[in-house]
């Protein structure tokens, strides 16, 4: 008797709060703030619903968002990687310097790939393999690439010349640019990995108990390790795109300019930084929610030093409401 | 020393406590007085936690009243307490690891001097305070270095020193080994001397015999009887804690044992020195012993988690390799934690993915099918019992018993050789209990050897058709329950010393 009470219990309270289909009433929220800060835009300045301008507003947010899926998965298992930007960075220094030097674009970016993806097992091994807390592991690993990227270019821009076009500046049916394409496979497809693989689901179970993840027999450290490796390959892409569309590699960018949005976006999406939950489609309408604030503020001509504030201001007022959130359902 | 003749410091009178329909406690009337030393015994379960959470203003009881050197308090909260001289130091320890002992004993009130700590002052009264007690602990080491026993020490020293009169000791002995428990009966007598008043909680009857003044036994929520400790001995005690209705509970059902099935030889690690322990299918072993004699050590050596220094585990006739949670779990060893929420399930995640956990780790697939888990989901909700109405709530939503239902249903639907429960029924309500201990009886007459870590007595005699009891690291007693009075039996889980 009482334990039917003690369950129907659970169940209303499984039903109130906490077991709605998770991408409805998670992104609600978000999504209502995203559509007032377009009507407030749209209503003040008439070039923000305009093709070019939303255009122009994704292609921005592409590299992001790419960063960003990438450390979706990594935070969702309860890790954190503060290197991506510089991963970033890194990557796009070495493919300007490889095609300057005379090697295949194609080549080249497919190396940079590669570097991404070696700098990230190498972040992972150090966060499995010696235990150091990952926040610590990788604010290390993004300073010393911080300074490695501009080594690699000799502190100098390194122009590719038209090299890597079809990427930076290509369109897809003529009108969606190729980079805004790339950023929307790789978000699908982190989706259907973080739903549908046993190392996208595991990345969920280490995140919510690690403990009871090891004991059940679920290979901690080795989906640790790839999720790293996926995290920096993901950085990688995102360097090889900054470059074809800026055409250089120059002093700034990516870094930590890139990687503090990256982290914003996926805080703002929903992802609980101690682990165990987490969706790319928040990831996505954070970076989007970002990069549309930005463009608003360019538009409306606020002083440019004010979205650094803005975004801080976005990033606390997501952050103080996922803490609510969680505290009363 | 004034005896418990002297007007009570501390008392307790008709107090009732219904937690969710379960009486806690029933009337009961409890005296301290100053300079004496009451022990409060019982069974898992008879009430004694709720008596001393009561007396320290935790809880709240339904009906009756808290007395304190004559006043009488109805709305007692934690802060009263203390405010009133009344301190608990909990069984675990809580000290703050990094400081030294000077600044835990004066945590909060350190003496300064023009805005600035200083340093020599408070070395010197917190040497004052330790040596007033007989403590020989240098003030300036780091509180994580000191063992258990100068922890407690110290923590009791820091309530005396704030000026505490009525000290509550949870199980202060409690995995100590005999010196170290030498230090605290010679504090606490000490402290009796003093004329402090101290409520002591202890599995170990001989040593409340030794130490208590009067000795309170409670049963079911109810007190049994308050005796002067020179009154009593070990047998009557027992009998108290226990009651009548023990004895008839042993279940007589036999199972028909095979093979063995689980063997450890000379396994050493931890607290284990050189431990044996053969399980044959179909036989429910209970390991019994006081905590911190090495039964806990089974539980990260069974499951890998953690490698042994020396000897083997066999299952089913193969060598596993120690430290290695996927071979255990791949020849077929189960280890069910009795800590659900911190080792066994995935809170935030839903109840059919928990419960496709296992399966998942011995498989290693590379995708998820979630139709076929949620088959399998739905079927061993079925089977288990597990009762929730909407459709997958994550496991956090679930009550404890239901919670514990899927961890057993996660670990053990998957082909079984051999399994380690511990607390199986720990925190779980009387219905979901029976249904427990159902599972766990069909899992032997199937075939499996399971060993079961539980300080439930009843437990272990309506369960386990053998009984092992470890101390010191190694067995020290096998014998078939048949064989074992109830009586032993309470003695042996209770940790008295004289089984």
């Amino acid at each position: 008797m009482r334990a039917d009470a003690m369950t129907a219990l659970g169940a209303l309270r499984g039903r109130v709060g906490v077991n709605l289909p998770a991408g409805l009433t998670r992104h609600l929220g978000l999504l209502a703030v995203l559509l007032l800060v377009g009507l407030i835009t749209a209503w003040n300045s008439s070039a923000f619903l305009t093709g070019a301008n939303l255009l122009n507003v994704s292609q921005q947010v592409a590299v992001t968002a790419v960063l960003a899926a990438g450390l979706t998965l990594v935070m969702t298992s309860g890790g954190i990687d503060f290197s991506l930007g510089s991963v970033a960075a890194v990557t796009a220094g070495v493919v300007a310097r490889l095609i300057a030097s005379g090697t295949g674009e194609w080549t080249a970016a497919l190396a940079g790939l590669a570097v991404g993806a070696a700098i990230g097992f190498g972040n992972g091994a150090v966060v499995t393999v010696f235990r150091v807390a990952p926040f610590v592991a990788t604010l290390a690993t993004s300073t010393v690439l911080g300074g490695a990227a501009l080594l690699i270019i000799d502190g100098q821009s390194v122009s590719i010349g038209d090299h890597l076009d079809e990427l930076g500046f290509g369109e897809v049916l003529g009108v969606v640019p190729a980079t805004v394409v790339v950023a929307a496979l790789v978000c699908m497809a982190t989706g259907l990995v973080m739903r549908w693989t046993a190392f996208g689901r595991n990345a969920f179970a280490i995140g919510g108990n690690e403990n009871a993840a090891r004991l059940a027999g679920i290979p901690v450290a080795r989906t640790k390790l790839l999720l790293y490796t996926v995290g920096g390959l993901l950085a990688g892409l995102g360097g090889v795109m900054l470059v074809a569309r800026l055409g250089a590699a120059s002093p700034g960018t990516g870094g930590l300019q890139l990687e503090l949005t990256a982290v914003a976006a996926v805080v703002i999406g929903g992802t609980a930084l101690h682990g165990g939950s987490g969706t790319v489609a928040g990831t996505v309408l954070g970076v989007v929610l970002l990069g549309v604030v930005a463009n608003s503020l360019n538009l409306l001509q606020v002083d440019a030093h004010f979205q650094d504030v803005a975004v801080g201001g976005v990033l606390l007022v997501a952050a103080v409401t996922n803490h609510l959130r969680g505290r009363f359902r | 020393m004034s005896g418990p003749a002297a007007p009570p410091v501390l008392e307790l009178r008709g107090v009732y406590k219904t937690f969710g329909g379960a009486h806690a406690l029933s009337d009961v009337d409890f005296a301290l007085s100053a300079g004496e030393v009451h022990a409060v015994v019982g069974m898992n379960g008879a009430g004694k936690s709720t008596l001393v959470e009561t007396m320290c203003g935790a809880i709240v009881p339904d009906r009756g009243a808290v007395h304190i050197s004559g006043r009488r308090h109805t709305a007692l909260t934690p802060r009263r307490a203390r405010a009133s001289g009344v301190s608990i130091v909990h069984q675990k320890r809580s000290l703050v690891p990094g400081l030294t002992i000077a600044e835990n004993l004066l945590l909060g009130r350190l003496p300064t001097r023009f805005g600035a700590v200083s340093w020599r002052e408070a070395r010197r009264e917190a040497a004052r305070a330790l040596g007033e007690l007989g403590i020989e602990i240098a003030v300036d080491r780091v509180a994580a270095a000191l063992g258990p026993a100068e922890q407690t020490l110290v923590e009791i020293a820091r309530e005396v020193h704030r000026g505490r009169r009525i000290l509550i000791l949870d199980e202060p002995t409690a995995s100590l080994g005999a010196a170290d428990a030498q230090r605290i009966h010679r504090l606490v007598r000490s402290l009796r001397a003093r004329g402090a008043g101290v409520v002591y909680i202890s599995h170990d009857l001989d040593e409340v015999l030794d130490l208590a003044d009067r000795i309170t036994v409670l049963r079911d929520g109810k007190r049994v009887v308050t005796v002067p400790a020179a009154d009593a001995d070990l047998p009557a005690l027992v009998r108290a804690m226990a009651g009548d209705g023990l004895r008839k509970k042993i279940h007589d059902a036999v199972r028909a044992a095979g093979e063995p099935v689980l063997e450890l030889g000379g396994l050493t690690a931890g607290w284990l020195r050189g431990f044996d322990l053969a399980v044959r299918a179909g036989e429910i072993t209970a390991v019994l012993g006081p905590s911190g004699d090495g039964q806990a050590e089974l539980f990260p050596l069974l499951s890998g988690l953690r490698r042994a220094e020396s000897g083997r585990v066999r299952i089913a006739g193969r060598d596993v390799p120690s430290g290695d949670v996927g071979a255990a779990l791949a020849a077929g060893m189960r280890c069910v934690t009795g800590d659900r929420l911190g080792h066994g399930l995935v809170p935030g995640l839903g109840v059919d993915e928990n419960l496709d956990l296992v399966r998942r780790g011995l498989r290693r697939p590379w995708l998820v099918r979630w139709s076929r888990m949620r088959g399998h989901g739905r079927d061993a909700r079925d089977r288990y019992g597990i009762k929730a109405i909407h459709a997958d709530p994550p496991v956090a939503a679930l009550s404890g018993g239901n919670q514990q239902k899927v961890l057993l249903a996660a670990w053990l639907d998957t082909g079984v050789t051999a399994c380690l429960l511990e607390e199986p029924t720990c925190g779980v309500d009387v219905a979901a209990k029976a249904d427990v201990q159902r599972l766990v009886g069909g899992l032997a007459a199937s075939g499996a050897a399971v060993l079961l870590a539980s300080s439930d007595v009843d437990e272990v005699a309506g369960l386990a058709d053998r009984v092992v009891v470890v101390r010191g690291g190694r067995t020290v007693a096998d014998r078939p329950v048949a064989q074992v009075t109830c009586d032993e039996l309470v003695a042996l889980t209770a940790g008295g010393r004289t089984p």
